[in-house]
Formats: C-alpha cells, sequence, structure tokens
C-alpha cells in the first residue's frame, strides 16, 4: 500500500519556497544575496501588542480557549469590522484561525464537494487554487492582465459563473500584483453576483491597510449589503500590524457557516494560540498609528521601485494601489541573452539568472499563474530595494 | 446556505465540549457547578517557559516560521526523544504543529485515501475517529475491556487487522481511562505489527510523564525499533508542562511521511506561532523536577478519587496507572431512578442527570466508545475533588 493519499498529489509544490531555498543556498555560500521574495513585512510587532501579550501570560491566560477564539477577541474583531467597513457582525459570527490561511482552509473544506467550482481572478496566490483541489473542487481561473490593472471586470465574472460554481475568492489588495479594487470596481462584481444567488463569495482582505495615495479598498459587504448570508470577510494582523509570526487570522460570516468552520477546526488544531489570542486584541483595538507610520514607507518604497523598474529596458511595471508587492511585466526580456550568457525563454529562466548573476531573489510570475512577469517585494529597507533595482536595471541593461 | 461538504457531515461534535458548554451555562446562573469534564492540567505553565516567551517577543522572534518548526524546537524536540525515549529523530523526521491534534490531522490527511481503514482501541478519544473520517476513513473500533485494564489485547489487534488496515492507533496512558501499558504489554503489540508489514502506527504518547508508583512508561518504536519507519511518535508540550493554550504538539516520523504531513499544514495553517516555539524549547530544555512535582500531586488526587468513587453505590473504579482520568463502570446504577425523577437508562442519561441535580460536570462513556462509563478528569484542584465526588456518592445513594 502506497503511503502519500491522493488529494495531496493535487497540489503544486510551492514555486515560492523553492526559489527562498535557492537563495538561502546561495547566501550560506557566501554571496551577497537581497532577499525581496518574502510576503512578510520587515517591521517589528508593535510594543503596545508585545506588552499585551506579556501580560496575558503573567495573568495566566496559558489554557485552551474556545475553538472560534476567546469572546473578548472576537468582540474586537467585530469592532473592527464596524469600526473600518461598516459591517455589522455577532460575535458568534466570527471564528478565529493559525492566520489567514487557516481561514481559507476552514471554509472551503467545510463546504466543497467533488467538482464544486472556486472563480479565482489570476495573478493570485497558489494557496486558492491549492486549498480549493485539496478539497476536491476544481480551481477557475480568470486571467486579469496588466492592462486591466490586474483586476476582474463584471463581464469577466459573468462568464465564468456556471451552475457548479461555489466560490468566487477575492483578495483585495492582491498578492502577487498590489492591485485593489475600490467601491464601483468591487460594486460591478457584486451586481453579478446578485444576479447569481448559488454563488458564495470569500473576500482576503489581509492587506487592508496598505493602500497608498489616498485609495480606499473596498470590501464586499460594504458596498453589497444584501450579500451577507452568503459572504464570508476575511483579515488578520500579520500584514496590519506585522504580527506573522504569531499566527492570528479571522473571519466574518453567517452562523451556519461559523459553526460548520468551528467544527472542521475542533478536529484539526482546535483554538489558535491564546498568548496571540490576547496580542490580538491589543492589535485591534489599542493605539493604531503604527499603521499610518508603516504605510507611509511602503508608500514611499512603491514609488521608488516603480520609477526604478520602469527605467530598466525590457520591463514594464504598472503602480499598484496596495500591498508591498509589484508585478512587473518582463516579457521584453524574453529572446534576449544575459550577460553572464544565459538564455532568457521564461520568466523563471529570467528571476533564476537574477539571483546567480545580481544576488536579487524574486519570484517568477508562473508561481502566480501568470507567466511573462515576477513577483518583486518591497517589505524591506529603502537601501537594499535601491542597491536590488540598480542590480536590476544593470541586469537588464547587460542584455543582449 | 449552501449545502455543507459530505466529508462534514460525518464528523459530530466533542461530547466533553457539549458538556464543559454545558456547565458554563449553569455556572453562568450563578450555581456552583465543579467540572470534571475538562482535559487540561490546572498547573500554570513553567516560570521559565514563560520567561523563553516574553524574550522572544521582546528580541523580534514575530517573524513567519519555518513550516516544520523553528531550528531552535526541533533540536529541543530531538534532545528530548532521545533523552526520554531512546529514539533517534533527525532534524528532517521532526515537525511541530498546532498542538498534538494537528499531528495526527496532518498524517491522516496526507496519508489516507477513501475507504482505508484506522485501527483504534476503545475506549478512545473521539478526535482519533473523527479526524480519520474527515480524512474519508474508515475508524474500526477494537475494545479494550475492563478486565484488561482497558488494554489492547495481542489477539484482538491481530483479528482487527485487514489488507485496508492503514493505521493502528495507540494512546497509552490512554484517554479517557488513564491505562497504561508495560514493556512486555507494549512489546506483545508490536510482535503482532511485525506480522503485518502494511500497517503503520501512530502513537500518541501526550500523557507519558504523567505515570504513578513507579510505572514505566515505554513508546512503541523504542520497545520494537524494526517498527520505527512505519511509526508516528507524537507528543507534545500541553500536558507534561501545562501548556495547552500555547498549542504546541510535534512528532517524529520517517522523513517520507514528514514531508507528506508539511506539505499537508503547509495549506492548512502554514506554522506554528513563534513565541509558543520559543516557549517549549525552553520547557523541554529546562529543569524537569516541576514534571516530577506534579505526577506526585496527580497520584494523590487520584487515589483519592478511586477511593471516593468506590464508595459510591452503584459504581466501580478500576484504578489506572497513568494520565489524569478515571472511568468508572456505573453498570449498577443503570435502570435506577435519581432523586429528580430522571430515569437513568444510559451513561449519557447519568452524566446529565448528575450534572443537572448535582452540578458535577462529567463525560459519558459513549463518548469514548464504551458505555456504561463515565470520564472523569481529576485535573483539578483536591477541594474540588472532594466536593465532587461526595456530590456523586450523594446522587448514589438517591437513586432508587
Amino acid at each position: 500500500m502506497k503511503l502519500i493519499a491522493d488529494r495531496l498529489d493535487r497540489i503544486s509544490p510551492s514555486l515560492t519556497i523553492a526559489m527562498t531555498a535557492k537563495a538561502r543556498a546561495l547566501k550560506a555560500a557566501g554571496k551577497d544575496i537581497i532577499g525581496l521574495s518574502s510576503g512578510e513585512p520587515d517591521f517589528d510587532t508593535p510594543r503596545n501588542v508585545k506588552d499585551a501579550a506579556i501580560a496575558a501570560i503573567e495573568r495566566g491566560e496559558t489554557k485552551y480557549t474556545d475553538v472560534a477564539g476567546t469572546v473578548e477577541l472576537r468582540r474586537a474583531i467585530c469592532t473592527k469590522f464596524k469600526r473600518d467597513s461598516g459591517i455589522e457582525y455577532t460575535p458568534e459570527e466570527i471564528l478565529v484561525a493559525t492566520g489567514g490561511k487557516q481561514v481559507i482552509f476552514d471554509a472551503l473544506v467545510a463546504t466543497i464537494n467533488p467538482g464544486d467550482e472556486a472563480i479565482i481572478p489570476a495573478p493570485c496566490w497558489v494557496s486558492y487554487p491549492d486549498i480549493v483541489a485539496l478539497a476536491e473542487g476544481t480551481p477557475v481561473i480568470v486571467q486579469c492582465g496588466q492592462n486591466s490593472g490586474f483586476k476582474m471586470t463584471g463581464e469577466q465574472l459573468e462568464a465564468a459563473i456556471t451552475p457548479k460554481t461555489k466560490w468566487l475568492i477575492l483578495n483585495n489588495p492582491c498578492n502577487p500584483t498590489g492591485a485593489a479594487y475600490n467601491a464601483a470596481e468591487i460594486k460591478a462584481l457584486t451586481d453579478v453576483l446578485m444576479r447569481h444567488p448559488h454563488v458564495w463569495v470569500f473576500t482576503d482582505d489581509i492587506y487592508e491597510k496598505l493602500a497608498y495615495d489616498g485609495f480606499k479598498p473596498a470590501t464586499v459587504l460594504e458596498v453589497e449589503p444584501r450579500l451577507k448570508d452568503r459572504t464570508v470577510t476575511m483579515n488578520g494582523c500579520s500584514k496590519a500590524y506585522a504580527m506573522t509570526g504569531w499566527r492570528i487570522g479571522f473571519a466574518g460570516a453567517p452562523i451556519t457557516l461559523i459553526k460548520a468552520m468551528d467544527k472542521l477546526q475542533s478536529q484539526s488544531t482546535s483554538n489558535t494560540s491564546s498568548v496571540s489570542q490576547a496580542a490580538a486584541v491589543e492589535a485591534l483595538t489599542g493605539q493604531q498609528d503604527s499603521i499610518e507610520d508603516m504605510r507611509k514607507v511602503y508608500e514611499r518604497r512603491r514609488n521608488m521601485v516603480v520609477d526604478m523598474l520602469n527605467a530598466a529596458p525590457g520591463l514594464r511595471c504598472h503602480k499598484p494601489e496596495g500591498a508591498f508587492y509589484v508585478f512587473p511585466d518582463m516579457r521584453g526580456c524574453i529572446g534576449k541573452t544575459t550577460a553572464g550568457g544565459k538564455k532568457i525563454a521564461t520568466d523563471e529562466d529570467f528571476t533564476i539568472a537574477l539571483l546567480e548573476e545580481t544576488g536579487v531573489a524574486t519570484v517568477h510570475g508562473a508561481a502566480f499563474l501568470s507567466p511573462g512577469h515576477f513577483r518583486i517585494s518591497y517589505a524591506t529597507s529603502d537601501e537594499a530595494l535601491r542597491e536590488a533595482c540598480t542590480r536590476i536595471q544593470k541586469f537588464c541593461a547587460g542584455m543582449k | 446556505m449552501p449545502a455543507l461538504a459530505e466529508r462534514l457531515n460525518r464528523v459530530s461534535i466533542s461530547a466533553s465540549v457539549i458538556m464543559t458548554i454545558k456547565a458554563r451555562e449553569l455556572a453562568a446562573q450563578g450555581i456552583k457547578v465543579v467540572s470534571l469534564a475538562s482535559g487540561e492540567p490546572d498547573f500554570p505553565t513553567p516560570p521559565h517557559a514563560i520567561e523563553a516567551a516574553h524574550q522572544a517577543a521582546l528580541a523580534g522572534e514575530t517573524k513567519y516560521p519555518p513550516q516544520d518548526g523553528t531550528k531552535r524546537l526541533k533540536e529541543a524536540v530531538q534532545r528530548k526523544f532521545k533523552r526520554d525515549n531512546n529514539l533517534d529523530y533527525a532534524l528532517d523526521e521532526i515537525m511541530v504543529t498546532n498542538g498534538g491534534k494537528q499531528s495526527i490531522f496532518n498524517a491522516f490527511m496526507a496519508t489516507i485515501d477513501p475507504g482505508d481503514e484506522v485501527l483504534i482501541p476503545a475506549p478512545f478519544w473521539s478526535s482519533y475517529s473523527e479526524m480519520a473520517k474527515v480524512a474519508g476513513g474508515v475508524p474500526v473500533t477494537i475494545n479494550c475491556p475492563q478486565n484488561n485494564g482497558f488494554k489492547l489485547r495481542p489477539e484482538d489487534l491481530d483479528a482487527a487487522i485487514t489488507p485496508k488496515t492503514k493505521w493502528v492507533m495507540i494512546n497509552f496512558p490512554n484517554n479517557p481511562t488513564g491505562a497504561a501499558c508495560s514493556r512486555a504489554e507494549m512489546q506483545a503489540i508490536a510482535a503482532v505489527l511485525m506480522k503485518h508489514p502494511h500497517v503503520w502506527v501512530m502513537t500518541d504518547d501526550m500523557y507519558e510523564h504523567l505515570v504513578y508508583d513507579g510505572f514505566e512508561f515505554c513508546t512503541i518504536a523504542d520497545v520494537e525499533p524494526r517498527l520505527k519507519d512505519r511509526t508516528l511518535t507524537v507528543n507534545g508540550a500541553s500536558k507534561t508542562y501545562a501548556m495547552t493554550g500555547w498549542r504546541i504538539g510535534f512528532c517524529g516520523g520517517p522523513k517520507a511521511l514528514i514531508k507528506g504531513m508539511m506539505n499537508m499544514q503547509g495549506q492548512a495553517t502554514a506554522g506554528v506561532s513563534t513565541i509558543s516555539q520559543a516557549a517549549v524549547a525552553a520547557a523541554l530544555d529546562g529543569p524537569q523536577e516541576i514534571v516530577r512535582e506534579r505526577a506526585e500531586e496527580y497520584r494523590q488526587r487520584r487515589d483519592l478519587v478511586v477511593e471516593m468513587l468506590n464508595a459510591a453505590p452503584g459504581i466501580s473504579c478500576h484504578k489506572p496507572e497513568g494520565a489524569f482520568y478515571v472511568f468508572p463502570n456505573i453498570a449498577g446504577c443503570i435502570g435506577k431512578t435519581s432523586k429528580g425523577g430522571r430515569k437513568i437508562e444510559t451513561d449519557t442519561d447519568f452524566a446529565m442527570a448528575l450534572l443537572e441535580e448535582k452540578y458535577v460536570a462529567t463525560v459519558q462513556g459513549t463518548a469514548y466508545g464504551m458505555s456504561p462509563y463515565l470520564r472523569i478528569s481529576y485535573a483539578t484542584n483536591t477541594e474540588n475533588l472532594r466536593e465532587a465526588c461526595g456530590r456523586i456518592q450523594e446522587f448514589c445513594r438517591e437513586l432508587s
């Protein structure tokens, strides 16, 4: 009898991790590597949040909590949804999980039967299609190119919906493109959804706080409250409060779905760390100044990176509304040969040659189901970004 | 609401959770409820673990951890397996999970195809069968009768194995009975498994340090090293170090299995809280006297509870080797009527009447696959235990 179950064969190996591992190996070998491949804030968790965690430990908050999270945290999450998006949830409509990833896992594994379809605009974070596939569903990928700002239109959504569609999965602002939808753009999608009452929508708003030039990303329910009985609004602490390592994600959703997710989570991990939950209460309800401080820094970096990349021959970089990624088009380099003698036929060739010849680690677009591009995370220092972009410029200029 | 996934309809909610919630509702009405329903140590987290968590937060260990655990914690786990269990695991044979529960979930999800059988000695922790069902497997129970000390008889195991058997679960000291196997008893189980090379073994050793009267714990991969290449050894910090809320489990197993489990966890939750990992590394590497001191405290409680329960008419309570549970037989109460007029036809009737009339929360044996029994957790202080057992005696005396 073979050891590994068929369901695992449906998951693609992570291309992001392969790139990170290669960069780590080069670094260990003494190479000067600048990592722009990680989707993680370079800021530390705010001090008030750390202090809250330490105080919780001292109070002995080190026991099991309800699977769905402590009442204090679920109340804080209700406050956050109301304050930031005008959405009214009760604590019974909230679930806390180990990172936003587990929210997605819980929702999809709890609802998808074999053959159910989930519509996913691409470029996308590959965990969405992977988790859909793990749940025996069918990911339906809709390509949204740079010309539409990497966003899905109402027409595209309408064309993708079938009787088997169970979910639409939105990520606003988006990893890997940084593209974000405003209220009018979300309205174009929700109008379509109103005509298809069998379709649920999962909106991953984890980068919500990271938007620039006064742009306000809109979430589904603030635009169309009538969708509330078939919407999951997902968010978390990782990006807004630089709390990736604490592993706190959460969602608001109709009570029946929350109960189902709770049931699944009770048989996979139970509650997430009680200490992290206490930290999250402070993050959501304490002073919010650190968000604006971080946001300003990211905005400055985005502007610099986009300008510098557009000065590199063969690259075309759209300036996105949010997150901490840009997703430049590199097709102008295809067919050329690098100074190191490497022929560039694909985006993966480009990122590997870039890493090997200049020490800059990025991720190729195919890892996000959109070849011909690569992802740059600007969640690192200005100096490192300037140096990295200079190397990319030289790398492109040196191609023949 | 869309139909839930079929896999979720196969799952039921844990009876101990239902009892705990019911007890909490009564307590909220101002009633003095004594809960013996929860499987959670009443001790605090060790001070050196708390200190390590402080330091980790302050030092900025707040970033994404590797999906299989931090190097620091994996090395501590490696030392623990060597020190306590005489097991040598390489670092790529170890992974860290959100509680021991996720180790089991990962293993089942990564290996079980529809129809694969999981052999579960009963009485058992209900999550084993629920997780097997989520993964599409078929739980098959093997009765471990009270007259054999609730331990697995080798001939029963042999008779239960079929060509479709994928896993055998071993959990001694056992939740809910407290039963533990001696080395000779474990050798007899291992001898059966040696005859069936297609069967994998999962041993949940969460209660290993809670054994009394000089009893020596053993784990199967140490007892029969030839089984090590098809054994997953699961353990964690929750029970040994009273760290339930921190959510740290870990396991050692063959590299191919661990790799499959990591792929699974990568899609479900990714890594585990960095702060919790730092705390547990300190707990594993720190002074272990606290573990022995607490075991002595548990032993005294066990002796008290067993003695008091055996003084209750209609109850016969076996004195187990370990864990913090006893599993009294209540056959002598079946068919009677409580003072409040409730007919006791099952152990569920007994547990409900006991809670509603005497405000003592326990869990019915049915929830663990054997009746008519009760599970009583003695992980609470002596005063509570004396009060609760007194009320149980009164409840039984008043049956007519």
